[in-house]
């Protein structure tokens, strides 16, 4: 009769834990994307040590990477699509404050110098975005997508334009540079040139309901729909200029829902043959690297990853040479005046390396690298 | 010897009370979310079985009804801001989805002419489904119905998707209508252009934003139907261990006539296909519909089918 209380004594505890245990134990086989949440970079280690300094984006936190390692910049705020000054020694970046955004200059730290746009409203038709910021190669003007005017007859309704003001000025300085295709959303990524020109990409619908993204130039102020540089069939974007201007890495779809990421070169006026380096993917936001030598862009590390950072060597090729006979996969259709250019090979097939891991970076945040 | 057979005994039995306190969300959800029973009314239409409308054999292919509505109160019964009409065959491997506008301006099964949305507000998923099959001359086996939050937690319970958006999305006149604010406020949206990372909160803003699409409800549908595939991609990582999560989450959001095995299998059907194997249907203005308004239409505006070749795509695809 003791034995059998004693038993009992012993095995109530150990029912019950074998019990939690089990209970326990189908927890952990939960699927990795019900069980795994992104870490902040800062608590991470990238794989590769990058050249210089490149900053990103995370839950709307800036985040510095130098010398394989993450800090955070900045104060707190929804911040994104951080770009350099072109003398690196400031960044102006996008804060979203609930109905709207607006544009800042930060010094490298983080800290805020100057807001620069003022697109809050207290009624909520009146707020506007700004995105894309983008400042002159000379560090004068600064361009970005601002989804103006609104309210006004014979203009869009909620589309962005490229807008152009002086960096050291302010917004009512500033100009319409582009006139959008409208309720398509717009015009984005402005890539301001030597003088005047600026790349972007338009966006626009065909007969049969399908929207396209293109990449266009415009070359002239007052020139309000530019000239394209790829085809509506390619739906190419995120266009990134190398630091020596003759090269513009870009995501085309085809229509797709997965991407290519495609470099051609460029020669101020025209884009040569594009040369795929990867297909297949969702691939976003390329920037290169300071030696342009290099690409970083975000993709997600498996079908339930979160994007993370990717870096891809980019193969030399040799220039191409001019022909009357090769027909350019690009700007076939789109009258870009790119030109009969024989299609070169890849000497190597390049091998994107996974920067970081564990981490859930803003995409739609190229990253500024210097 | 009888100590050992007692002690496996009292393991078996906490293992298994184990097993059973895991799994009792999924049971109480099995009871109450799914094998939802429905009862069809009568089909007029020639082909359409009518009343109950059996279910395919299992492996057998299968149309699903998705039904998505903004539940939340403005209206007593909720409308149905989505319709998408879902053929899975499970040996093929093949998914044909085909969104249905929400304005469609059809002969209610209930009995008066409305827009198609008002079909489940007017007669719950029973008169959604027979609307449905009495229009597009379509066999449906099941109905899933979920409400906005419910969309918003199931796809944050997905840790979120991946998605390529094609332009901006920008809504000056979003409904702010989900945290409990004034039901009738709205807020501006943008979702920018590119691959990206969607939450739930900003997964919804991407389906239901409208106003600055030229597309209209058009390609809302379209966006619906991408983020749905992009759902399906991350869905194919679940296991039966993320059941209960997926209920907790999905509770009283979530309705389907599909039974947990039915679920289950649809699961399996999500690990094993390839997404170059679903065909998307959108029923755009031009060929398939036109848009029309004014008093025969009770003063509001609506989208007219061109039944022939509504028809004729969706005979061809919804065998």
């Amino acid at each position: 009769m003791i034995l059998r209380r004693i038993a009992a004594v012993l095995f109530l505890p150990m029912m019950l834990a074998f019990g939690s245990g089990v209970y326990l134990y189908l927890g952990t086989l939960k699927s990795k994307v019900v069980k795994t949440r992104a870490d902040l970079p800062t608590v991470t280690k990238p794989r590769l040590v990058l050249p210089g300094t490149m900053f990103v984006v995370q839950d709307g936190r800036l985040f510095k990477l130098k010398d394989g390692g993450f800090t955070e910049i900045g104060s707190a705020g929804d911040w994104s699509q951080p770009t350099l000054t072109p003398d690196h020694t400031h960044l102006v970046a996008v804060l979203r404050s609930g109905y709207s955004s607006d544009l800042y200059l930060l010094d490298l730290d983080g800290h805020i110098v100057k807001r620069l746009t003022k697109n809050d409203s207290r009624i909520v038709d009146y707020n506007h975005w700004a995105f894309y910021p983008r400042v002159s190669p000379d560090g004068s003007t600064l361009f970005y997508s601002y989804d103006g005017p609104k309210h006004v007859t014979n203009a869009p309704g909620d589309d962005l334009s490229i807008w152009s003001m002086p960096l050291n000025g302010s917004q009512s300085q500033a100009r319409r540079r582009t006139d959008p295709y409208w309720y398509t959303g717009g015009d984005a990524t402005p890539i301001p040139l030597a003088g005047t020109a600026v790349l972007y990409v338009q966006h626009s619908i065909d007969p049969s309901t399908a929207v396209h993204s293109q990449i266009r130039l415009q070359s002239r102020l007052g020139d309000l729909v530019g000239k394209p540089l790829t085809s509506l069939a390619d739906n190419c974007s995120q266009p990134a200029l190398s630091p020596d201007g003759t090269q513009l890495a870009m995501i085309c779809t085809g229509g797709k829902q997965t991407a290519r990421l495609e470099v051609a070169s460029f020669n101020g006026t025209s884009l040569g043959p594009p040369r795929i380096l990867l297909d297949g993917g969702l691939y976003a936001s390329p920037a290169w690297s300071p030696d342009g030598q290099a690409l970083a862009y975000f993709a997600p590390s498996g079908a339930a990853g979160h994007f993370e950072l990717w870096w891809l060597a980019v193969p030399v090729v040799a220039t191409p040479t001019p022909t009357a006979t090769a027909t350019p996969t690009h700007s076939a259709s789109a009258g870009g005046g790119a030109s009969s250019i024989v299609v070169p090979s890849l000497p190597t097939t390049p091998v994107p390396v996974q920067v970081t891991q564990g981490v859930d970076l803003s995409a739609t945040s190229p990253p500024a690298w210097y | 010897m009888r100590l050992v057979i007692l002690t496996l005994f009292c393991l078996l039995l906490s293992g298994t009370a184990g097993v059973a306190a895991y799994f009792f969300p999924v049971v109480v959800a099995g009871v109450g979310q799914t094998g939802q029973t429905v009862v069809v009314p009568p089909s007029n239409s020639p082909g359409v079985s009518a009343t109950p409308t059996p279910s395919a054999a299992p492996g057998a292919p299968f149309t699903v009804l998705l039904l998505g509505s903004d539940d939340d109160g403005k209206n007593k019964s909720p409308l149905t801001q989505s319709m998408i009409l879902v053929r899975v065959d499970p040996a093929s491997k093949h998914v044909t989805m085909e969104s249905i506008p929400r304005d469609l301006w059809v002969p209610l099964s209930t009995g008066e002419h409305a827009k198609i949305d008002a079909a489940y507000a007017n007669g719950g998923a029973a008169a959604a489904i027979a609307t449905v099959q009495r229009n597009f001359h379509v066999h449906i086996d099941e109905y899933a119905w979920v409400g906005l939050t419910g969309l918003i937690k199931l796809i944050d319970l997905l840790g979120g998707v991946d998605v390529f958006v094609t332009n901006p999305v920008l809504d000056d006149a979003y409904p702010d209508d989900i945290n409990g604010g004034f039901l009738y406020g709205y807020k501006t949206v943008a979702v920018l252009p590119g691959a990206q990372h969607l939450d739930g909160a900003h997964a919804l803003q991407y389906v239901r934003s409208r106003h600055n699409d030229i597309n209209g409800d058009f390609g809302r549908s379209a966006r619906q139907q991408q983020v749905l595939l992009a759902m399906k991609v991350k869905a194919s990582t679940l296991n039966a261990a993320d059941l209960p999560d997926i209920v907790s989450a999905l509770k009283g959001k979530f309705k389907t006539s599909m039974g947990l095995d039915r679920v289950r299998s649809l699961l399996g059907v999500a690990n094993a296909f390839d997404p170059a194997n679903v065909k998307q249907i959108v029923l755009y203005a031009g060929l398939y519909t036109s848009y029309d308004h004014g008093a025969a239409y009770g003063g509001a505006s609506v989208i007219i089918p061109h039944w022939p070749q509504i028809l004729a795509v969706t005979r061809e695809n919804f065998p």
